[in-house]
């Protein structure tokens, strides 16, 4: 898939971004060189994790580890297991029915998959962001307070305070903060999206999944959205997955490309991006195939 | 030449479709304004002094002064009919005049003996009377002129007997008095006619004035009153001035009603009068006025709804609703949730699912006869309460029929409901449970409250699943949910299938299915309201 988005909005070259990139893992957190890839350095591991529909494959084998306050973008043709494995980390693919998996996914060493996991507990920390933008048919008020509601919060001034911090965290709150008693379906396609990213701030997570949340917007608002998970790695673990490379390559330091339910490569953005181990994934890249 | 043959078409087919829409309209108005006009008229409607002389004298209300001055006012203007009619009287009712002959015998006997009169004169005076009463009634039976006369002239010799004057005797030469001079009036071979005649049109004239002032008040209330309403007044002013008979012309053909003016009936005598005085004078007789008896909706009813409203009807169609609709709306849409939210596939659920879509289907009078046999005689008896119709019963029952309706209608609202929403609740670490109650189901409100409609106006005019389990025709209000209640709709169905009296008070009949009507379209309303507001505020337009 070659991705030759409009060029609408101001876009920093790729080479910028890559660099920049890099400098920030490097502030932020200790080199992630395999050595000292333990137990200190990754939020979430999987090992030899399989997860099967019946008897066809959602995601095959994957072993990899996900470093705490990065981007990491996982890309990959459709139908490649991006999205399962995404929903499979705060356990969304439980809706579907005959879902079964195999191996571990950890997180902070404890598997996910245990049956002894609390989900509630689990989805708090694990906050997500959809493909679509979709706020609850509430006022955006609502929409934000939802989390804490659901954590026990009751005091209308605490929720105050977490609404408003969790709308400036996600960048709306300058655009909404005169009418947060109006409905969220009011708001533009854009706004819908930060207001879903502020809902899922509100729990306070760790780690935010982010399912192609840029596929349903425009440019314009693909351009805030960018922005806005450039801020948010700082405090939060950010996967975003995503079909547009360019996208990958501007927001991620972390790059993991499935195929076939397989991880083929996962590396720093900028070795995928530039010199790929995998022929594979260089084909997928420079858009031969996918 | 293609495109003109469509075009053609095009319009045929548009003007079908605007005729049929058209038709349906037409039928509808067919069908609701006599409906509607008929109900209209037990609200409103020129009320005659006779209404408001029983509003006074059963409900209290209006006021004393001013209506008796009314019922006055009309007694006087009535006072000429009865006059005629008495004075016609005389020297028809045989029977009436034979008691009285009987009458004064005895109390010539009982007078006779006071006077301490003993032996032979009792014995002589009692003879007398013996045979002046014999003489009479003689003159009474007979057709014939001449031994009229001379029966009378006989009684007549002895007025001037003064063993007989200042006794009661005298009564008997007044009767005398009165016969002779009838019968120079009338021919006496029609007096049987005349007598039959004159009988039936006093008891339409009771039916129209009431009761006449001085005498017994009639047992039956509905005997105890005129004509209340102006458009009965007119129906029984039609039936005084026109007799109707079936008449037999042909035997092979139905029987042909022939109306004949009753003045001919009674041509030539003294009673002929009545018959110009009684259209002349029926207003000043009646006094009617425009009348808003909004009191129908809560007043209870008197005589088979002879007299009053609909309160009890209405109250019990309510309650009956609400007990339903108590039960429904929560297992409703327990039932859609869970129908809903379990896999299509599974074998039971489509069992269920199967059962549902067969139960929307069966007619209400089997819903009747299972909640007769289930609730009024096994599960409530079981719990305690009698074996006996009652509004929990019947709302049991309805909630049984409506619940298909309700279910179905919820579970396409709920699975209509964007997975998208279920997904960011259980993401943000919402249960399933909490996941329903706060964001799938405020969502699918606009839907379910459609189902709610739908059941709502199917319960509340049902009549065949209340007629076992717990409506009743008549009977004290009801004053808990374990007492049988009276229904619109079972009212409006008991007056048509079992009473005369709905020929009486049409107005009654129609008063009660518009009002139940009104009522559905109300709750509607209301329903449909709260449904644009739940949706509107969806759309984030609120």
């Amino acid at each position: 898939m070659k991705t030759d988005r409009p060029n609408i909005v101001q876009m920093t070259p790729i080479q910028e971004i890559i660099t920049t990139g890099i400098l920030r893992p490097l502030t932020s957190m200790t080199q992630p060189n395999e050595s000292s890839v333990s137990c200190t350095c990754s939020i979430i591991k999987a090992e030899a994790f399989s997860l099967y529909y019946g008897d066809n494959v959602g995601v095959k084998n994957v072993s990899m580890e996900i470093h705490p306050c990065t981007v990491t973008a996982i890309i990959g043709p459709s139908g490649c297991g991006k999205s399962t494995f995404l929903r499979s980390i705060n356990r969304m693919n439980d809706l579907i029915p005959g879902v079964r998996t195999e191996g571990k996914l950890l997180l902070d060493g404890h598997n996910i998959y245990d049956r002894r996991t609390n989900l509630v507990g689990l989805r708090q920390q694990v906050g997500m962001v959809f493909q679509r933008p979709n706020p609850f048919p509430k006022t955006i008020f609502d929409n934000v307070a939802y989390g804490p509601r659901l954590q026990g919060i009751r005091n209308r001034g605490k929720l105050e305070a977490i609404v408003e911090q969790s709308l400036k965290a996600a960048a709306l709150w300058d655009e909404v903060k005169d009418h947060l008693g109006q409905s969220a379906l009011s708001l533009s396609g854009g706004q819908q999206q930060r207001l879903c990213i502020a809902r899922a701030l509100a729990t306070k997570p760790r780690i935010l999944l982010m399912d192609e949340p840029c596929s349903a917007l425009d440019p314009i608002s693909t351009g805030k959205i960018e922005d806005l998970i450039e801020q948010l790695r700082t405090t939060y673990t950010i996967i975003i997955v995503t079909h547009n490379m360019q996208q990958a390559a501007r927001v991620s330091q972390w790059t993991a490309f499935f195929c076939l339910g397989e991880l083929i490569e996962y590396d720093r953005t900028e070795r995928i991006f530039s010199n790929p181990a995998n022929k594979q994934t260089e084909d997928y890249i420079s858009g031969r195939f996918g | 030449m293609r495109l003109g043959l469509r075009l053609a078409l095009d319009r045929s087919f548009t003007m079908l479709a605007a005729t049929a829409v058209i038709v349906l309209a037409l039928a509808l108005l067919v069908l609701l304004v006599p409906m509607v006009s008929r109900g209209t008229s037990a609200v409103f409607f020129r009320g005659t002094v006779e209404f408001r002389r029983m509003q006074l004298a059963l409900y209290h209300r209006g006021k004393p002064g001013q209506i008796n001055a009314e019922i006055d006012r009309a007694t006087a203007a009535r006072k000429r009919i009865y006059d005629l009619v008495d004075q016609f009287k005389q020297g028809i009712h045989t029977d009436d005049l034979k008691v009285q002959l009987r009458r004064i015998h005895r109390q010539l006997g009982q007078e006779l003996q006071e006077r301490g009169l003993t032996g032979q004169d009792y014995a002589r005076l009692r003879t007398i009377s013996t045979e002046i009463r014999d003489r009479l009634e003689r003159a009474l039976d007979t057709t014939d002129p001449n031994e009229v006369r001379v029966n009378l002239d006989y009684v007549l010799t002895f007025s001037i007997n003064p063993e007989l004057s200042s006794t009661s005797a005298q009564a008997y030469f007044k009767i005398a008095h009165q016969l002779r001079e009838t019968m120079q009036r009338m021919d006496l071979a029609k007096r049987m006619e005349y007598a039959s005649a004159l009988r039936e049109l006093e008891g339409i004239l009771q039916e129209l004035f009431g009761p006449r002032p001085s005498s017994q008040l009639p047992p039956l209330l509905r005997q105890q009153y005129g004509a209340t309403r102006w458009d009965q007044a007119q129906v029984l002013l039609h039936k005084l001035l026109y007799k109707e008979q079936w008449v037999q012309q042909d035997p092979d053909r139905p029987l042909i009603r022939v109306e004949t003016p009753r003045k001919t009936l009674f041509a030539g005598t003294s009673l002929e009068e009545l018959f110009d005085y009684v259209p002349r004078h029926i207003e000043e007789m009646l006094l009617p006025r425009l009348t808003v008896y909004w009191q129908f909706f809560v007043d209870d009813s008197l005589e088979s709804h002879t007299f009053g409203g609909v309160g009890p009807e209405l109250l019990g169609t309510i309650l009956i609703t609400i007990t339903a609709m108590v039960i429904i709306i929560p297992l409703g849409i327990i039932s859609a949730a869970y129908l809903s939210e379990s896999s299509a596939d599974w074998l039971p659920i489509r069992i269920i699912r199967m059962c549902l879509n067969t139960l929307a289907g069966v007619p209400s009078v089997v819903f009747g006869l299972f909640g007769l046999a289930f609730f009024v005689l096994t599960i409530l008896p079981a719990l305690g309460f009698g074996a006996r119709p009652s509004i929990l019963a019947a709302g049991l029952t309805l909630a049984v029929l409506a619940l298909p309706v309700m279910i179905r209608a919820s579970e396409e609202a709920i699975r209509a409901v964007p997975q998208s929403y279920k997904e960011a609740a259980l993401a943000l670490g919402a249960g399933p449970v909490r996941t329903f109650l706060t964001v799938t189901l405020p969502a699918a409100m606009p839907g379910i409250l459609t189902g709610i409609i739908l059941s709502l106006s199917r319960i509340a005019g049902e009549t065949a699943p209340v007629l076992f389990t717990g409506a009743v025709a008549m009977g004290p209000v009801a004053r808990s949910i374990l007492q049988p209640t009276r229904t619109l709709a079972y009212g409006s169905y008991d007056m048509a299938v079992g009473d005369r009296i709905a020929d009486l008070s049409p107005h009654n009949q129609y008063g009660m299915v518009v009002i139940l009507v009104l009522l559905i379209l109300l709750l509607n309303a209301l329903a449909i309201m709260l449904r644009a507001r739940a949706s509107n505020k969806l759309r984030g337009h609120a």
